[in-house]
């Protein structure tokens, strides 16, 4: 795919003689190369569940964080750079203030995402600023997971500034298979439980590291309680309880173990 | 003898950003509408500028923003919060609510702190469960949530004259439109005979689920 | 909406138009005060259009300084504006003006400017010059034809912008506006319809006349512009004022 490289590599701002946008789609593999993650909309709420990589033992593996509260109703996991996404998760709290602040609102799943949008196709430079925000696109990919007035929702963000509307959706390596699990086994009726027991086992099946209580995290968006993190017994107890899929359909784990991206 | 003669040469004055541009604003909530008025006299001093000035700004189909003091800030004020309900709609792709049109309005006054909108506002509308709902406000964004209210000019005289006929309504003795309709055109006929910067005409803005009423009454013209 | 981080201060989300008093570096220059004056203009609307009138003395103080200064502006075919105040702001304003109808012009798409639109940007132009504490010391009225239908506004030195049928400034407020109120009250009354054009110019001579009698600042050498559907002009005019009556004025023998 990127065999031929060419001046058109270099640009972020350039179009190559195809029409695509190298620098662009590099970022959209980036994201191919971050832990996976998870997010599934039910009508219960929506659940997001992240990998963390434990790539030692003397890691303190509770300050791996890779599911931030946005505001009271939303949560976002993230995969990719994780510096990047500090930025991004910044500014999606700050949009999500302002917005209550200005409006006295809950600010809608939907809008968070654009306004993060904003900030990722920024690269370019700002229509008001002359300076661009970035000198690259970010190496990110976003799940924003919420309750607002449409009920649950789940957007999926990607470094081109793209975003999408799923009813589950996941990102990072093992995306490709966990995408083709989901695909199986999502359907409407879907409650919360059965969906973090979904998360759990494609997590079990993508993960190159012995699925634990430890080793990932799990939020959950729901009406009454709205943006709340699986703590350490929460962990233990959905563990506990998975129920492994009928027939473990095999995923392929192309994990690409990287010292940068985690 | 004082022999300096005044020879009517340009004297120093400091310039007055601020108009005091009269009219009265009257609102009232109720169950399931709220009523909105302003009277249509625009003045300065002694001077009438027109006979035929309201001072609503309809906002949205259920959302009415009464707009009185210095006119010229009444005018960008209102021009502001209409550019930025328009951005919301684009950004959000759903009509601001009352609530949050108030919240707004409230941050836009307080961004002038130390150089304000003269106005008085009122603003009126249907909540998210369709019942009135009304928010008054000072100059620089104190907003308050209240059943009825009166501002501008006449704010002062029509008040007490709600407060004695509202003022301890209970919830199982709601006021009814036809009540409010009659109590607003008393205020401001009362209005009109002691407020010289009250007068001309009474428009009036009825705001129900199936759409917003208007009206005009009569008013001393003297 | 995004506010750049170096400007965040608590409180100060909204990014709001810039209409703030000028920054303390600048000079700020106080008791601004207007030199070459006009006095009162008129405007009223008549059943196929609107007439202007004003005189064409500029006073420095009380000295009648330059006595041939026209103010009544033809915009285009559909808009003229008439000013009072000071006379340079006017100039200022009327070079912008005529610059945008050049531009305008040029453009040769037979699109011009409205008069409800001259009148909403003039509003917006003399409001941020009051919010910059450097108002332009000048008063307009802009008349014309907006779809069809007669339009007149006045917009003052603060921004302060209304539309009416009949519209008078200074002293013209005073001793001029109530006979054209009573005129156009009368006319609607008793006939049910809206002054002609002979009988809004015919009021606005007798109104300047008035004027001339009991304002000081006025003078005998005046214009009267009138837009109509299909035709501007502007007529130079000179009263003839009867001093008579000042043999019947009492006390200052």
């Amino acid at each position: 795919m990127f065999l031929t490289r060419s001046e058109y590599d270099r640009g972020v701002n350039t179009f190559s003689p195809e029409g695509r946008l190298f620098q662009v789609e590099y970022a959209i593999e980036a994201i191919k190369l971050g832990s996976t993650a998870i997010g599934i909309c039910t009508p219960e709420g929506v659940v997001l569940g992240v990998e963390k990589r434990i790539t030692s033992p003397l890691m303190i593996t509770s300050k791996i964080e890779k599911i931030f509260e946005v505001d009271k109703h939303i949560g976002c996991a993230v995969s990719g750079l994780i510096a990047d996404s500090r930025t991004m998760v910044e500014r999606a709290r700050a949009e999500s203030q302002n917005h209550w602040f200005t409006y006295n609102e809950q600010m809608s799943v939907e809008s968070v995402a654009q306004a993060v949008s904003n900030l990722a196709i920024q690269f370019s430079g700002d229509y008001d600023s002359k300076e661009p925000a970035m000198s690259r696109p970010f190496g990110v990919a976003i799940m924003f997971a919420g309750i607002d007035n449409n009920g649950p929702q789940l957007f999926h963000l990607d470094p081109s500034g793209t975003y999408v509307q799923y009813n589950a959706k996941a990102i990072g390596s093992g995306s490709e298979g966990a995408q083709q699990t989901l695909q199986e086994k999502y359907h409407k009726s879907m409650g919360l439980n059965e969906a973090i027991n979904v998360i759990l086992n494609i997590l079990k099946q993508v993960m190159e590291d012995k699925l634990s209580p430890t080793n990932i995290e799990i939020v959950t968006v729901t009406p009454d309680k709205l943006y709340h993190m699986l703590d350490k017994d929460e962990l233990q107890e959905v563990f506990d309880k998975l129920v492994p899929f009928p027939e473990e359909t095999k995923a392929s784990t192309s994990a690409a173990v990287s010292g940068t991206v985690a | 003898m004082d022999t300096i003669i005044d020879r009517g040469a340009p004297k120093a004055r400091n310039f007055e950003p601020y108009a005091s541009n009269g009219g009265s604003i009257v609102a009232i909530s109720g169950k399931d509408f709220a009523i909105v008025a302003s009277d249509t006299r625009l003045s300065e001093g002694y001077m009438i500028y027109t006979r035929k000035q309201s001072k609503l700004f309809q906002l949205s189909d259920k959302s009415v923003l009464g707009c009185t003091g210095c006119w010229c800030d009444t005018l960008s004020l209102t021009n502001i919060i209409q550019s930025q309900l328009k951005s919301y709609l684009y950004d959000h792709n759903t009509v601001m609510q009352p609530n949050s049109i108030a919240q707004l309005l409230s941050t836009l006054l307080y961004s002038r702190r130390f150089f304000p909108y003269y106005v008085y506002n009122v603003l009126a509308g249907l909540d998210n469960n369709g019942e009135g709902c009304l928010y008054s406000y000072d100059p620089v964004g104190h907003c308050e949530k209240v059943n009825y209210t009166a501002g501008g000019s006449s704010g002062v005289l029509m008040q007490p004259f709600l407060d004695s006929w509202l003022g301890n309504r209970t919830t199982d003795n709601p006021v009814t439109e036809e009540e409010a309709l009659s109590l607003v055109k008393d205020a401001f006929t009362a209005a009109g005979e002691r407020d010289i910067y009250t007068g001309d005409e009474v428009v009036y803005n009825i705001i129900k689920k199936d759409g917003i009423q208007t009206g005009v009454v009569q008013l001393r013209k003297d | 909406m995004y506010v750049k981080r170096e400007d965040w201060i608590p409180g100060n989300f909204k990014n709001v138009p810039d209409t703030g008093r000028s920054t303390q570096n600048d000079i700020v220059q106080h008791g601004w005060t207007p030199i070459t004056t006009t006095t009162s203009v008129l405007g009223v609307v008549f059943e196929s259009g609107v007439a202007l009138a004003a005189d064409t003395l500029t006073s420095y103080g009380s000295m009648a300084c330059f006595q041939n200064n026209p103010r009544i502006l033809t915009v285009n075919q559909n808009i003229i504006v008439a000013a009072a105040g000071e006379y340079s702001d006017y100039q200022f304003i009327r070079d912008i003006v005529e610059e945008k109808v050049r531009t305008e012009k040029s453009l040769n798409d037979g699109i011009s400017m409205k008069p409800k639109a001259l009148h909403t940007w003039l509003s917006r132009v003399l409001y941020n010059r009051r919010t910059k504490m450097k108002p332009l010391w000048s008063t307009f009225l802009v008349a014309g034809i907006q779809n069809d239908v007669p339009f007149l506004g006045e917009i003052d030195k603060l921004g302060t912008a209304f539309v009416d049928d009949q519209i008078a400034n200074g002293y013209g407020a005073y001793l001029a506006l109530p006979l054209m109120r009573k005129a156009i009250d009368e006319k609607r009354e008793k006939f049910n319809s809206k002054l002609t054009k002979d009988e809004a110019v015919d009021l606005l001579k007798k109104c300047m006349e008035v004027l001339y009698y009991r304002d000081a600042r006025s003078h005998d050498k005046y214009q009267i512009g009138i837009v109509t559907k299909d035709s501007v002009e502007i007529q130079n005019l000179v009263l003839k004022p009867n001093w008579e009556v000042a043999k019947l004025v009492q006390g200052y023998e």
